[in-house]
């Protein structure tokens, strides 16, 4: 009860202020607040793997907003990941995040009022290593082992989903619950037996701390997680054009890690988080950049959502049915590829996971 | 004279049994950790950790990063004390909000402080803020106890004097509740000091990610650096200490006040 | 440290409210009970009307009905008494080899000026940094097993139990012991029939606190390092967004830490009756 007295408080105070500071400036000042769902090593303020990691290090949305001196970018790094995510949402303290799937759904099955803008870091892989002195061999091993992820993130998910096809359940390994600075700590040490993970998991392997036994690169796609740039609903009604330059960054940063001679330098410019760039070479073998970091919300992704929902019901980690209708909002990352002449420059796929229109 | 002699031998005693066991302890500690008789990952040398201490304090800014963690410290315990102090006044002096609000608040304060991070990181977010609610209600709570129990127990005869005197309620709370209960609120106010440092900690653990000791604390584990982690533990305890002293003086200056003025 | 020698002054609170006279109590009791009762209800009612009416949104506190079923849903799968049932495991344990090596560390301080002059100051400077400093260092050094649980439960009862104890057996008047000589008791006899028992008090409110304690970094340790508890419970809610098993978690919590200190009231006020028995 004293609780909520301070916080009437607090938050009377902070109203005056706010109320006091915006009737002091003519041109009302923006600070536009990004999350990012994950955190940099040794939590740098940066990240990898993602078109929005390429905005942050590349300064894509201060360079968007150079001219407005109003407007001023603030980004904010999560160890606590997505779930740490939705906190500052239900706080209306971010407008606009990367977030995994998993979390993302979690939130609006809690009533978060967000809008799913335009994908990032779509179909990432997942890792699985084993400690380096352990005798897991392959998934089927885990049963009855201590195995770390991070709850409620989209890596929970996607090992539930590896778990599954190995005709296993959560109930059957020993769920450590860890952050990925925490995971790489404790399986150096060898205090659990497997993680999962992704980048973490082959710098350690490449240093030979542990061993990469399965990874869903190359599985069933359906296995991969998925992420987005995730806004607030109510910042997106009341700043449409702010939105739709916000979303024209992006599609920007997109483009750039997308163009295959970049390829270098978009490792280099990832780098700023700390991870080796032989690491992420490995990280994006095989896969043409274009694929990983299309912003496109076609029938793929929409449906690796739905079903995301439905398993994540299904595994019982959401306990209400979630919908994602009226979740996607395109509108924004369409006036974008128009805007930049990009209409053709992702390749859309289909539900089924082939490419449209090429049948 | 000679009284005095000894006196002085005895505190000299005392003084060189007291530094046996860490002068022990430290050589022992250094001996191992060059010999290689303990792994230097779990026992780094003592060399190791007076570097690492001084390349954290010079180069990475330790001080300013102690001072966000004091910031946070002392503005949780103030927002906590004040209110904890006025609240507990309220409990004690009204019979109806005795009766109405100490069952619940009883019920409440045996809620482990930590198991109220999840709720308040989700009604407060990653900001300053959050940290500073948390820390707040770890003064609180020993703050309202120790007051609540010195108002009760104000001597009955001051009571009736003020009665006599025809005091209004506001003259009751200055002339004789709070000096009275003056002793017992100290304590609640020092023990809010003692549980606001740890709730700091606490808050840096388990709150998002920010400067501060807790979070170089965190940093060294993550990086299997048990030289910083020692660094931090250190200064983890120095800091409680020197807040532990401070409030003792400040305590034993209040008391004194006290006992002069009676 | 001065933690554990502050709480030597705050004497429980429920001591001066169990001398009113039985019968009394009773009709007075009752009264207070339902005066008591008031404040709860009245924010049981004012959170099911707001969240009712939608004004508090659910991703700030979902609604009474939602948290009840949830919890009588976790009561009849028995997972609540799972997780609970961990978590005291773990606090039994760490309390028992906490307080062991606590009472005789408190002994042997007690006992022994030069034991006390040799140990105290290294103590008190350990004793100075709060438990929640002490675990990620024993997470290096032990990982984040069991062991590492047990450690910081039985670091959280030591301090507490040993201060206590000293002071305790230190304030027993030195008339009995010597009463204690002049009738050729044994040492053993002495410190059974003298100094034990004249340091009771001390003793229990050393138990008080430690336990108090215990459970207080039973919470942290489980919070960064668990996979089963009622501090994994509320982690395990916090990620997953799930406010209403959070609330459960800390309803379960408090109802232990609230079960405890009744516990010790009772068991406090038979041993003094058993000693006032012994006495007369």
């Amino acid at each position: 009860m004293t609780l909520s007295h301070f916080t009437r408080r607090a938050l009377m105070a902070a109203f005056a202020l706010s109320v006091l500071s915006s009737s002091a400036v003519a041109e009302e000042p923006l600070t536009i607040n990004v999350g990012y769902a994950a955190i940099g090593l040794d939590s740098r303020p940066y990240a990898e793997g993602t078109s929005a990691a390429t905005a942050r290090a590349g300064e894509y949305l201060e360079k968007e907003f150079a001219n407005d001196p109003n407007v001023k970018i603030e980004w904010f790094f999560f160890k606590g990941a997505g779930p740490a995510v939705n906190e500052a949402f239900a706080n209306n303290q971010l407008d606009f995040a990367y977030q995994g799937d998993l979390p993302s759904l979690i939130g609006r099955a809690n009533g978060l009022k967000t809008k799913y803008l335009l994908a990032s870091g779509a179909r990432k892989p997942l890792y699985l290593a084993a400690a380096k002195d352990s005798t897991i061999k392959s998934v089927g091993d885990l049963k009855g082992k201590k195995v770390a992820y991070q709850r409620g993130t989209n890596g929970h998910l996607a090992a539930i989903k590896v778990l599954e096809a190995n005709g296993l359940t959560e109930k059957d390994i020993q769920v450590i619950n860890l952050d990925s600075a925490g995971t790489v700590a404790a399986l150096t040490s060898q205090d659990i037996d497997a993680a999962f993970g992704d980048t973490t998991l082959i710098n350690l392997a490449s240093k030979g701390n542990a061993r990469v036994i399965y990874t869903t690169k190359g599985d069933d796609p359906r296995f991969g997680r998925n992420a987005g740039i995730i806004g607030r609903e109510d910042f997106i009604d009341k700043h449409p054009e702010i939105t739709q330059r916000v979303v024209d960054a992006f599609v920007k940063a997109a483009q750039w890690s997308s163009d295959e001679p970049n390829r270098a330098a978009l490792f280099e410019l990832w780098h700023k988080s700390g991870t080796p760039i032989p690491i992420l070479e490995d990280y994006f073998s095989n896969d043409k950049l274009a694929y990983r970091n299309s912003p496109l919300i076609d029938d793929l992704l929409v449906s690796q959502y739905e079903e995301q929902g439905t398993k994540a019901r299904e595994f019982g980690l959401i306990r209400r049915n979630v919908s994602v209708e009226g979740w996607f909002e395109p509108k924004y990352l369409k006036v974008s590829l128009e805007k930049l002449g990009l209409q053709k420059f992702w390749q859309a796929y289909g539900a089924n996971g082939k490419p449209l229109g090429s049948s | 004279m000679s009284l005095a002699a000894t006196l002085q031998t005895k505190r000299a005693v005392k003084i060189r049994r007291g530094l046996t066991l860490p002068v022990l302890l430290l050589a022992l500690w250094e001996v191992s950790s060059h010999t290689g008789l303990v792994d230097a990952r779990f026992l780094p040398s003592l060399e190791d950790v007076f570097l690492t201490a001084k390349r954290e304090l010079i180069d990475n800014n330790l001080f300013g990063e102690l001072g966000f963690s004091l910031f946070r410290n002392i503005a949780g315990f103030f927002i906590g004390s004040v209110f904890g102090i006025l609240f507990a006044t309220l409990l004690a002096l009204s019979r109806l909000a005795d009766a109405l609000i100490t069952p619940t608040f009883n019920g409440l304060k045996q809620i482990s402080l930590l198991a109220w991070i999840p709720l308040i990181s989700i009604w407060f977010g990653f900001g300053e803020q959050a940290k500073i609610v948390f820390v707040a209600i770890a003064a609180f709570i020993p703050v309202v106890l120790n007051t609540y129990e010195g108002m009760r127990n104000a001597p009955r005869d001051l009571i009736e004097v003020g009665h006599a005197l025809k005091f209004t309620p506001l003259q009751r709370i200055m002339r004789i509740f709070l000096p009275s209960a003056l002793p017992s609120i100290a304590t609640g106010v020092h023990l809010g000091l003692i549980y606001s440092w740890l709730a700091t900690v606490g808050a840096e653990y388990f709150l998002a990610v920010g400067p501060g000791v807790g979070g170089l604390i965190i940093a060294g584990r993550e990086r299997f650096d048990m030289a910083l982690v020692m660094v931090g533990v250190i200064i983890l305890g120095l800091v409680g200490f020197i807040l532990n002293r401070l409030a003792a003086t400040v305590e034993s200056y209040l008391l004194r006040w006290r006992v002069s003025a009676h | 440290m001065s933690t554990a020698s502050k709480s030597v002054s705050v004497a429980p609170a429920s001591a001066q409210l169990r001398r009113a006279p039985r019968k009394l109590l009773n009709r007075r009791a009752l009264d207070r009970f339902g005066i008591a009762l008031i404040v709860p209800l009245g924010l049981l009612l004012a959170w099911w009307i707001a969240s009712s009416q939608g004004w508090l949104p659910e991703q700030i506190l979902p609604s009474p009905a939602y948290v009840s079923s949830t919890a009588l849903e976790m009561v009849t799968s028995g997972e609540i008494f799972y997780h609970a049932g961990a978590s005291l495991q773990r606090v039994v344990i760490g309390f028992l080899f906490g307080a062991a090596a606590g009472l005789t560390l408190g002994m042997a301080m007690g006992l022994s000026r030069r034991v006390d002059d040799y140990v105290r100051p290294l103590f008190l400077a350990f004793a100075q940094i709060p438990t929640l400093g002490w675990i990620p260092l024993l997470m290096l050094i032990f990982g984040i097993g069991e062991a590492l649980k047990i450690i910081v439960i039985a670091k959280g009862a030591l301090v507490p139990m040993t201060i206590n104890t000293a002071a305790g057996i230190r304030a027993v008047p030195a008339s009995l012991v010597e009463v204690g000589h002049a009738l050729r008791f044994s040492r053993l006899q002495t410190l059974r029939l003298i100094v034990l028992p004249g340091a009771a008090p001390s003793l229990f409110t050393g138990i008080r606190y430690g336990l108090t304690h215990s459970w207080t970094a039973l919470v942290a340790v489980e919070l960064l390092a668990s996979s089963e508890g009622l501090g994994y419970l509320l982690v395990w809610g916090r990620q997953m967004f799930w406010l209403d098993v959070v609330i459960v978690a800390m309803v379960a919590v408090g109802a232990i830490g609230f079960l405890m200190d009744k516990g010790l009231d009772a068991s406090e006020i038979l041993v003094q009756r058993w000693k006032q028995g012994e006495d007369s």
